[in-house]
């Protein structure tokens, strides 16, 4: 995106220090004389006799703060990213015609459905898992268990929380986020630095 | 469709299909399935397609005469609605389109993506920690009995009647209490929110340009501007100032966020040991935090690292709040998730 320099515009406003146009224009008109001298004279002394007569003009410019420096290209950068972002430069709402609007309004109230039904059907078949797992503690919890246990002794072993919400309650090697491409070897075990 | 013109208008309507309608060379394509046909008269008709007109028809096209010999005018074909620029309240007549309509000054266009860490929770994780989590309840067992957590008065006063109870003794703030995990309660990542504070912008307010324009880049929604709480003369904080930055980031961006942060920054990180396991506020909601020199690592600020003073790049912090309602049931998604944690566990 190219920016013109009409874009800038607005930035100015954003910093109080900047000095305004009366304040630069004192600073300016000086300006050019004390640059030249200081370029022809490189000893103290020769700056001397100036030193006196820029006194009150110093006073301006210290008003003028931080905006008579160059400012940071940098900054300047990021401060035209949020100028683009700025409530004054969001483009207005786009505007459709009968049949388009009616078009995409079917459309989205046909995405609508579809998540509807996609969201239905997860948590039917969580409810599912939850119910079967119901009836398998329930047949657990009244069946004699293996050789001599005795009654529920399977329904103890299998509800067993031991652990799960301590530091290595789930393993690392169970966090694979699922992808188009997995990798061959799901963890390598031997991998160093 | 010149030569359905001349047909009547019940005709026009029988469910052909336009390629059986007019022309051999398209009554030659044959569709495999006579669904393939049902599907292309579903298409709107295009002039494009249509043959030539034929030099009557061309004379009897008069479209201005029609337009002169009218006698009021159409209403026009554009839409002429443009929804208010402003909130004005929830009781005004004068009300925004809600964010799904294309029309609304807020729309933004639908997900295009599917994060990956949605996809894998929805379809591994989150049957996992239910089967994980699972408590069996026998059939007539008597209800959990819940202590009470405001305090009543002790009636010895006949102004107590219908007085308001009492909050907890010492802690001001009532702590939630932990529901069991069942299929309609499984934990989910709601929400994350990042915020920077960067106590140097009272001095130099570029910092905080820095930061925002960071948070900006990590999340891609506009930071608010925090302001400092307290008074501290010898950290050079003043309340009131502009002292931080925070955003927060919902849904499909929150977890396109944590897969980020997970894939790409955690293993990048010298000596990482986890997240610390002590965090979180014993409401399920956890956090961890980034230094300067990790914020490198995330790949937005990567990029274009030239683009921020060096100096100036802040750390932030970053909550990860979950429909959990313990820090056990948090800890136990963010595993889960594939983010370790050391130390003591706590609550």
């Amino acid at each position: 995106m190219s920016l013109s320099l009409s874009s800038f515009r607005g930035l100015a406003s954003r910093f109080p220090a900047r000095p305004t146009s009366v304040t630069a224009m004192a600073t300016t008109a000086a300006s050019p004389i004390t640059q030249c001298l200081r370029a022809l004279s490189t000893t103290a002394s020769a700056l001397a006799p100036l030193v006196p007569s820029k006194k009150p003009k110093k006073d301006t410019t210290k008003k003028a703060g931080r905006g008579a420096e160059v400012r940071d290209p940098k900054m300047i950068n990021m401060l035209s990213h949020f100028a683009v972002l700025s409530p004054k430069r969001i483009p207005p709402p786009l505007r459709m015609g009968r049949n388009r609007h009616l078009r995409h309004w079917t459309i989205h109230r046909a995405w609508l459905l579809f998540r509807r039904r996609e969201r239905e059907a997860r948590e039917r078949t969580l409810m599912r898992q939850y119910q079967s797992m119901n009836n398998a503690c329930e047949e657990l919890r009244l069946t004699a268990g293996p050789g001599t246990r005795d009654e529920g002794y399977l329904y103890r072993v299998a509800l067993e929380k031991k652990g799960i919400y301590g530091l290595y309650g789930v393993p690392i090697e169970y966090a694979r986020a699922q992808t188009d491409t997995p990798a061959k070897v799901a963890w390598d075990h031997d991998w160093k630095r | 469709m010149a030569s359905l013109r001349g047909l009547s208008r019940p005709a026009r309507s029988l469910p052909l299909s336009p390629l059986a309608r007019h022309t051999y060379t398209a009554g030659s394509i044959r569709c495999a399935s006579s669904q393939a046909g049902e599907a292309t008269s579903d298409l709107e008709q295009s002039t494009l397609n249509a043959s030539q007109l034929s030099p009557e028809e061309k004379k009897d096209f008069r479209p201005w005469k029609r337009a002169a010999d009218r006698k009021f005018g159409l209403p026009s074909g554009r839409y002429q609605y443009h929804p208010p620029k402003y909130e004005r309240g929830p009781l005004h007549p004068v009300q925004s389109p809600a964010s799904s309509d294309p029309i609304a000054r807020d729309f933004v266009p639908g997900p295009f993506n599917l994060p990956r860490l949605k996809q894998t929770y929805h379809s591994t994780i989150a049957s996992d920690l239910m089967t994980l989590a699972y408590m069996h309840v026998p059939p007539g067992t008597p209800g959990k009995e819940r202590p009470e957590r405001l305090r009543g008065w002790d009636g010895s006063s006949p102004y107590h009647k219908n007085r308001a109870l009492r909050g907890p003794r010492g802690n001001p703030v009532l702590p939630l209490v932990e529901r069991d995990v069942t299929f309609n309660n499984v934990p989910e990542i709601k929400e994350i929110t990042i915020s920077s504070y960067v106590p140097d912008a009272i001095q130099d307010a570029d910092h905080l340009l820095v930061a925002r324009s960071v948070l900006l880049a990590l999340t891609g929604t506009t930071p608010e501007i925090t302001r400092t709480k307290s008074n501290v003369v010898q950290w050079g904080i003043m309340r009131g100032k502009r002292a931080g930055v925070k955003t927060t980031v919902h849904g499909n961006a929150a977890y396109e966020f944590l897969d980020r942060c997970i894939h790409l920054v955690f293993p990048k990180i010298k000596d990482w040991k986890g997240i610390r396991a002590t965090t979180g506020d014993s409401g399920g909601n956890l956090s961890f935090g980034f230094n300067p020199d990790e914020m490198k690592l995330f790949p937005e600020v990567e990029i274009n690292y030239w683009m921020y003073p060096a100096k100036m790049l802040p750390g932030c912090r970053v909550f990860i709040k979950t429909t959990a309602t313990s820090d056990r049931q948090a800890r136990l998604l963010l595993q889960s998730l594939g983010i370790p944690f050391y130390g003591e566990v706590r609550n």
